[in-house]
């Protein structure tokens, strides 16, 4: 390494002084790049967040010469967190708003994912087979996976429309009565739902085709020779041997459906009245407001901390398992 | 599964069929209504097509964005985050599948962490640290955040643990440090797991919205996503179809051409990207 010390030192005598010191530093360096990222983007704003969740943000003003003056922030505690359940918070947020999202987003996610699922195990089991066309339905059922959200939904948009919409259009040459999908309070998430089934199903289907090609063919030779028809080998074998697949797929679905809101923005905005707003969302909604920086916080943590729920499942169900294969 | 060709397997095939045409249908329907005069409203005559096939809502949707600016964006944006990110899941990839060091699985846990909050939800503390760095309304901004994926790092530490440690012992007696060893050893026995990992970043990048929504202003650092969103909040709602179906398209159109040529491909890359 360094020219000169070669005139002193044996370069055995160099490897074994410099060596040492440098394969210790030399991880650290290579992992340093994405750890500083990470830490700056991901650590560093989740102890910020969490921080400010508890101080009220200090107002803004501007003094005699105009200059901006920004008061520090006040420590509250939790009220934050309390206000979420029990008051208003600056500037629109009415009592209760939040628990509707809230409710929603768990609506959303439940629904979402129960559906999309058992939907998905059986887009596998359809395309698990000889059929004829196979690449064309592949096509048809996976290229939802690929686009943008945004771009997914507003293909919704139109179908959804309601003078000029698809759906309606259909509706009306069938003589059955026509819905405003996106504008009727008791529909609208329902709506919302839909499109993500749609994105999603593609999705999870080529987990569960990886598990059913898994699955060694003799089981079902030996079902089949014991006189079990498809219908209790697919009861008894096939879908207690993707147990691992399904639990996995859950926790994975789960945890985007609480973050998958872009579709909002060319669905209703949340809108009427909030019935189809989630929490990722109204974050996004009210961060613009300076004087709601401490309950935006507030919701945010609320949002991690669900999200972290999943991951510990996650973990507590799969991790184990792969850390043997140092 | 055994495939006899009987009652069932032709009622399955029936049903795969209906399935796959629903789901290819909002595809289908949004090019065939961006294709029609919009003095044709879908209401009135044929479902599928209008008396002509036009380009003008294409014409209209690009006269209300700057879509040339957004295309700009988005591909520098991809290009940017991919070719960094190559780097630093290559070299952390490489520190956790090979060497042994204090702290290693600690560490790997922090990075995990990335995985658990994604940054989308921790938007408010992001856009202070981007105004802070002086990166608000910047494709900076777009980039940087995801120059560093936890989700690479562990493609590419299960995949280079895969790979003989002979051959970078050989390498090592030939002489080689660590950039050659990563070279000439690792990167070309790992091509298929880049490809992969490339067009799951590719895929993610291009349909980057709420992030870029909130920290770009200007529209020339916007990507495409936020353009077909600026195109819906200009487009009154329910009145012009085929311009907004024109603009999705638009939006769409590389991925989806994309896909069809590497549909194999791009299927077991994402299957990877539920790895996790």
């Amino acid at each position: 390494m360094e020219q000169s010390a070669t005139l002193t030192h044996s370069t055995a005598q160099i490897r074994r002084m410099k060596r040492p010191q440098w394969r210790h530093i030399l991880p650290y360096l290579l992992i340093a790049p994405t750890l500083i990222l990470v830490g700056l983007f991901t650590i560093y704003p989740t102890i910020r967040t969490l921080e400010q969740s508890l101080y009220e943000p200090g107002v803004s003003m501007r003094d005699e010469r105009g200059r901006r003056v920004q008061q520090p922030d006040t420590f509250v505690g939790f009220q934050n967190y309390a206000d979420l359940f029990i008051a208003q918070a600056p500037p629109h947020p009415i009592v209760g708003e939040f628990l509707q999202i809230l409710g929603n987003t768990f609506i959303f996610a439940v629904v979402t994912v129960g559906i999309t699922l058992p939907l998905s195990f059986l887009l596998a089991l359809l395309m698990n087979r000889a059929v004829r066309g196979r690449a064309l339905w592949r096509f048809s059922l996976f290229y939802p996976v690929l686009l943008p959200l945004i771009g997914g939904a507003s293909m919704w948009a139109f179908l959804y429309g309601n003078t000029n919409g698809l759906i309606n259009i259909v509706l009306r040459s069938f003589n059955i009565p026509t819905q405003d999908w996106l504008n009727t309070p008791d529909l609208v998430l329902w709506a919302v739902i839909v499109v993500n089934i749609w994105k999603q199903a593609g999705f999870y289907m080529i987990f569960y085709l990886a598990g059913l090609q898994a699955i060694p063919k003799d089981i079902y030779e030996a079902a089949a020779l014991d006189g079990a028809t498809y219908f209790q080998a697919l009861y008894a074998i096939t879908i207690p041997l993707l147990r691992r697949t399904t639990l996995f797929l859950l926790v994975i679905a789960s945890t985007y459906a609480f973050q998958t809101v872009e579709q909002l923005d060319v669905l209703n905005r949340g809108m009427p009245a909030n019935r189809s707003n989630m929490l990722l969302w109204y974050i996004y909604q009210l961060y613009p407001a300076s004087q709601a920086r401490g309950y935006v916080n507030a919701i945010s943590m609320v949002l991690v901390v669900i999200l972290l729920t999943f991951t510990f499942i996650n973990f507590a169900f799969f991790e184990r398992k792969e850390d043997d294969g140092q | 599964m055994v495939n006899k060709r009987n009652g069932w397997s032709v009622v399955a095939d029936i049903i795969t069929a209906i399935v796959s045409l629903l789901w290819v249908a909002p595809l289908v329907f949004a090019i065939l209504i961006s294709v029609r005069p919009s003095s044709d409203p879908l209401s009135v005559g044929n479902i599928f097509f209008g008396r002509s096939i036009t380009l003008e809502n294409y014409q209209r949707a690009l006269e209300l964005a700057p879509w040339e600016w957004h295309y700009l964006t988005s591909v520098l944006v991809v290009l940017g985050v991919l070719a960094v990110q190559i780097i630093t899941i290559t070299l952390a990839g490489y520190a956790f599948a090979r060497m042994k060091f204090f702290g290693r699985n600690i560490l790997l846990f922090v990075l995990l962490i990335q995985l658990m909050i994604p940054s989308g939800v921790l938007v408010v503390q992001n856009l202070a640290t981007m105004r802070a760095l002086d990166l608000f309304d910047t494709r900076w901004a777009l980039m940087m955040p995801y120059w560093a994926s936890a989700f690479g790092v562990l493609l590419m530490r299960q995949t280079f643990r895969e790979i003989p440690p002979e051959l970078e012992e050989a390498a090592r007696i030939d002489g080689a440090n660590l950039g050659q060893i990563l070279r000439f050893v690792y990167i070309p026995l790992s091509i298929p797991t880049y490809i992969a990992f490339s067009l799951v970043s590719i895929s993610a990048r291009w349909n980057e919205f709420l992030w870029a929504a909130m920290v770009t202003r200007t529209a020339e650092v916007r990507p495409v996503t936020t353009g077909l969103s600026q195109l819906f909040s200009a487009t009154e709602a329910g009145t012009n179809y085929g311009q907004l179906m024109a603009g999705t398209i638009l939006v769409v159109a590389p991925l989806v051409i994309l896909f069809v040529f590497f549909q194999r491909r791009f299927i077991e890359s994402f299957a990877s990207s539920g790895l996790k």
